[in-house]
């Protein structure tokens, strides 16, 4: 509290010192297509005062009076300049131009002008744009965002065939991922081999991997801020594509007279086509498809309507005995309305939801879950004068767990009907966050999030003797579950459990020179829900639980310090960051625990707490034919789950072992090179140190079957992970003004056929009795992929 | 939920359309030996259950194939608790200790004693009764391929007890058996089924059951702790840490040692009822 004093004090400051000054303000957009673009820089040639356009395209700033330069620079964009009289507040809107030869187009953007980059005081943070997630070579020539994140430092996943991503040593469960402002509970397609983001629908994407703006909350490892595209404003656009996976369609144009636009967009697999053509596989069918829709609606100049929506699912039907169906669908309705030239607001309302459905034929079971919210977020941006910008909103989330329900498909199943307790939950947050530049030097971003979570009641709990759901039995040494007494019904309108939590976040940024700076930042987080896995890999069928009586809020305090730096006019740079985190109450599972259609949790879990620490360098070269980075982190990340009331020493001892997410080196290399107009290179290298994974410390007969007996968990490793990827893009010349468009791009996934071990099981030899070491690659050879991408 | 462990398998399945397995060379750890005791004392339905036998052996390194294994020497007695009758078992001098006088009682509570280097390791369990196995059929369309043979055992689960079971099938030529459980969590009262099914294998068509082989089915009542002993054991036995199974953990049984805690046994003290059948697919 005595520090929000301290920062009010701050802003009181600033405003009474204000002299006579005026604002301009406006929307910055490509003017190609209409788009608005995220990440512009506005500023006044000659003065240090500059904005950087918002999620929408808006910016503000404000001067003494006077006559000024504005210059609008965007990466890839031609600069555009202005000259303004400053007397009266104005609105000013810019179209910028892409620069004229693609060549000259840079594939990655950090933060856009290297001149307000290396003085804001946001850090750990990475953007990507469509194109170069584009442009990295990728498995079967399926663009994904999610693989292209993992090519920076801090940012690992289990490998092929694994879910999700894991940032700075966290949890998959751990990332906020916003498609458009609504949460995607579910990223992967085909069990993670593909991501859920169809790159023709997406503008930009932003990874904030520390010092979290305080408008985010919810999760405590980082936020994956997805935006889709408004859809071409200009002219009617078609972007699509044809691979061996699937195939992509989008298209986008203006509606609404030209004061809206649209974009539609679609892609689908189509292996399930040719599986009949196997024998083998006739009967399966597995596909995957997403769809895309957005448009918008400019009411007038200061107010503007957004519509988008995201639909996805997989498909998995293998020869009749089991059927699977999941995806996420979303929506968001959002209201931009500028007040006036300070300030800005957006109003959403959100929906969004994931669900799952798995058919077992042969045991005649139903079994569906899901997860549904709706959130409802009023931001606003003040842009108070030259020094200081202001962030302020509130956002209310209700939550509906359906955590299980089992039904027989038909009357002679053996299975009875039932269905696991329905939960509901409300999350409700209240936020307000600075930027200020203090000195010339010295810039600070410090904000505080309120936030709120109420587990909601119209169901019957488990009470537990001594109220403790896991007991540890001293005499054979494993943790069971407690000795349920009773059980206590809340109404409807009554809440079970509610938390309040006071989450601080302190940035700041100390320009050494034009060309460097150092940063410093503080989060501390808190995360309400939890993604109940105790699989190495995420899986689809996880459910998701909330906070209540037994599970405790996760919280996370980060702390990261970083050095920036521009060489040779920009063209290289090189960002180092350092960080610590600890999280309280990341909850853990007890050994033999058994997660699905469990109704108490709280019997297979133990309250633990994890920490990850480390070193990321980022050397980057932005310029030029030859583009990319190197990217290298050392880490830790460690867990332990003391026994606590429950008694006995804990899960592992009590001890502090390896996360699944721990990798003490990895090293990420991506570049392209443009050979010539018609032909483009590139390439991924990663190296990563291998999964910890536990081993047999030894065998004993039991039943006649050789049993591995096991000891500390995580304490082995698999081997290193390393591959190549190449691909290359050649864009026919010679029709160059023709207005259809077309490329192809060939690619090699895991170009020297390396043979990562996905994992590695201990088994007996069915013929022989004997045991024996089985490593399963996922893929064990190259994967080669060819993709024709039009445009007209 | 017996068949959701089964899922992970369909998931590595799905998996493995385009993957490949290899056999490797792996360093692992390796902790000193352990006692294992392997105390199954199971009553076959509509027998005496006069003979019995418990296995005591120790424990050796994962990719060892050439220790002896037998524990030879040790005191082993059992202990009904409700009449007090004291069973003392003879060294067979091979690890196998055995009895012939063995009285079992359905519910009673029995009580293990093994004293083995000046160590007495202690577990106590019931003797848990079980349904009898009904009418096996065999079909082509009930497993996971319909082109191959598959038996399903059918068994009244009581209405009013939580059950569990363990099933063990066997063929007269396999070098080990196949163990499942189930629990009637969510088929409480019903007929509950359990089917076998054996994995196709183009250049070997033994592999899958064929007309006029025999197998041997046991279905056995067990207690709800060694339910969680033995369905964790089987599942870290057949999943051994692929990527959609939990982390792997040492398994604790029931045997305490009484004389020093941190030298507990590997194993298992059990006492069940078991039905047993013949099935020669046609």
């Amino acid at each position: 509290m005595k520090n929000s004093v301290i920062w009010i004090c701050l802003l009181m400051s600033t405003f009474l010192f204000a002299q006579e000054k005026f604002s301009v303000s406006g929307t910055v957009k490509d003017k190609k297509n209409g788009e608005t673009l995220l990440g512009a820089t506005v500023y006044l040639k000659g003065t240090t005062i500059g904005a950087v356009t918002n999620e929408y395209g808006f910016y503000s700033l404000t001067a003494p009076s006077g006559t000024y330069t504005l210059v609008i620079s965007f990466l890839g964009y031609q600069d555009i300049t202005k000259e303004i009289t400053l007397t009266v507040d104005q609105t000013v809107n810019f179209e910028i131009e892409e620069a004229s030869t693609s060549l000259e187009t840079v594939v990655i953007e950090a933060e856009e002008s290297e001149r307000v980059s290396i003085r804001k005081p946001q850090m750990s943070v990475s953007k990507l744009n469509a194109e170069t997630i584009k442009q990295m070579p990728v498995v079967l020539g399926e663009v994904d965002v999610i693989k292209s994140i993992q090519m920076l430092p801090g940012v690992t996943n289990s490998g092929e065939g694994s879910a999700g991503f894991n940032v700075r040593g966290g949890a998959a469960d751990q990332n906020l991922v916003l498609l458009d402002e609504a949460i995607i509970y579910n990223t992967s397609h085909f069990f993670g081999f593909f991501s859920v983001f169809n790159a023709d629908a997406i503008k930009d994407i932003k990874l904030y991997k520390g010092d979290i703006p305080a408008k985010f909350g919810g999760r405590i490892s980082s936020v994956l801020d997805v935006r889709q595209k408004d859809g071409n404003s200009k002219n009617l656009e078609v972007n699509g594509g044809v691979g061996i996976i699937s195939s992509r369609l989008a298209v986008e144009g203006p509606m609404f007279n030209k004061k809206g636009s649209f974009l539609v967009a679609g892609r689908t697999s189509y292996a399930h086509l040719f599986l009949p053509l196997i024998e083998e596989l006739k009967d399966d069918k597995i596909s995957f498809y997403d769809l895309n829709l957005k448009t918008n609606y400019e009411i007038n100049e200061n107010n503007r309507i957004y519509l988008s929506g995201y639909f996805g699912r997989d498909i998995f039907d293998i020869s009749q005995f089991v059927k699977n169906r999941y995806g996420n669908a979303s929506a968001n309705l959002r209201w931009n309305h500028v007040f006036n030239e300070k300030l800005f607001s957006n109003l959403s309302l959100i929906y969004s939801k994931y669900d799952y459905r798995l058919v077992l034929d042969f045991i005649q079971l139903d079994w569906v879950s899901d997860i549904k919210n709706f959130n409802l977020k009023y931001d606003l941006r003040y842009y108070a004068n030259d020094k200081i910008k202001l962030d302020f909103g509130v956002s209310g989330i209700t939550y509906d767990f359906n955590p299980g329900e089992v039904k027989p498909t038909d009357p002679s199943s053996p299975i009875n009907f039932r269905k696991l307790d329905q939960k509901r939950a409300f999350e409700a947050a209240a936020y307000i966050s600075a930027e200020h530049q203090l000195t010339d030097k010295l810039t600070a971003q410090y904000g505080l999030r309120f936030s709120t979570f109420s587990r909601l009641g119209g169901q019957e709990l488990s009470d537990y003797a001594n109220d403790q759901p896991v007991v540890y039995n001293e005499e054979i040494g494993i943790y069971e579950e407690g000795e349920e007494i009773g059980t206590t019904n809340y109404g409807k309108s009554e809440s079970i459990k509610t938390f309040a939590n006071v989450e601080p976040r302190l940035g700041l940024s100390y320009q050494l020179n034009d060309k460097s700076s150092v940063k410093a930042s503080y989060t501390r987080s808190v995360q309400y829900v939890h993604l109940l896995s105790n699989t190495v890999s995420v899986t689809p069928l996880d459910v998701w639980a909330p906070s209540g009586r037994y599970i405790q809020p996760q919280k996370s305090n980060q702390y990261a310090v970083g050095y920036y730096r521009n060489f040779n006019d920009k063209k290289y740079s090189l960002e180092v960051e350092t960080y610590y985190k600890n999280v309280d109450n990341r909850i853990d599972y007890i050994d033999g625990s058994d997660l699905i259609g469990t109704n108490n949790i709280e019997t297979e879990i133990l309250n633990g707490e994890a920490r990850a620490y480390g070193l990321e360098i980022l050397f980057r070269k932005n310029k030029g034919k030859l583009k990319g980075w190197l990217a290298y982190t050392l880490s830790k990340s460690e867990q332990r789950a003391p026994g606590g009331n429950a008694g006995g020493p804990g899960i592992n001892r009590g001890n502090w072992y390896n996360t699944p997410f721990d990798r003490t080196h990895d090293i990420s290399i991506t570049g392209s090179y443009d050979f010539s107009e018609k032909w483009k290179f590139s390439a991924n290298f990663a190296y990563q140190t291998g999964r910890p994974v536990t081993y047999p410390n030894g065998q004993y007969e039991y039943e006649g079957l050789s049993i591995a007996s096991y000891d500390a968990r995580n304490a082995n490793r698999l081997p290193a992970y390393h591959r190549l990827d190449l691909s290359a893009t050649y864009t026919p010349t010679k029709n160059k003004n023709r207005r259809w468009q077309g490329e192809w791009v060939f690619g090699l996934y895991n170009a020297y056929a390396r043979r990562n071990a996905a994992s590695i099981s201990f088994t007996q030899d069915f013929d022989t009795g004997i045991n024996e070491a089985r490593r399963l690659s996922v893929f064990g050879s190259v994967i080669p992929s060819i993709t024709y991408n039009f445009k007209f | 939920m017996t068949k959701n462990i089964k899922f992970t398998v369909f998931l590595a399945l799905i998996i493995t359309f385009i993957s490949c397995d290899d056999k490797i060379d792996v360093d692992v750890p390796e902790a000193p030996p352990r006692l294992v005791i392997e105390a199954s004392l199971d009553w076959k339905k509509g027998t005496a259950g006069n003979n019995q036998t418990i296995k005591l052996s120790t424990s050796t390194p994962f990719f060892d194939t050439t220790t002896n294994t037998s524990v030879i020497g040790a005191s082993v007695r059992v202990t009904n608790n409700n009449s007090n009758a004291v069973y003392n078992f003879v060294d067979q001098n091979d690890g196998n200790y055995t009895i012939t006088n063995f009285v079992p009682v359905l519910n009673d509570s029995y009580t293990l004693e093994v004293i083995y280097n000046g160590e007495t390791y202690t577990a106590t369990e019931n003797l848990i009764p079980v349904t009898p196995i009904m009418n096996p059929t065999q079909s082509l369309e009930g497993g996971f391929d319909d082109e191959v043979l598959d038996v399903t055992i059918f068994f009244d689960d009581p209405a009013d007890e939580e059950n569990f079971y363990m099933v063990r099938i066997k063929e007269d030529t396999d070098l080990f058996a196949e163990l499942e459980t189930q629990s009637d969590e969510f088929t409480n009262g019903n007929v509950q089924e359990e089917f076998f099914e054996k994995e196709r294998d183009d250049e070997d068509p033994e592999a899958e059951y064929n007309p006029g082989d025999t197998v041997n089915i046991r279905l056995f009542g067990i207690s709800e702790r060694y339910y969680n002993f033995i369905s964790l054991l089987i599942e870290q036995y057949d999943s051994g840490g692929d990527p959609f199974s939990v982390t792997p953990a040492e398994i604790r049984g029931n045997c305490v040692n009484q004389t020093n805690e941190a030298n507990y046994a590997f194993g298992y003290f059990r006492v069940t009822e078991f039905d047993e059948i013949d099935f020669t697919f046609q």
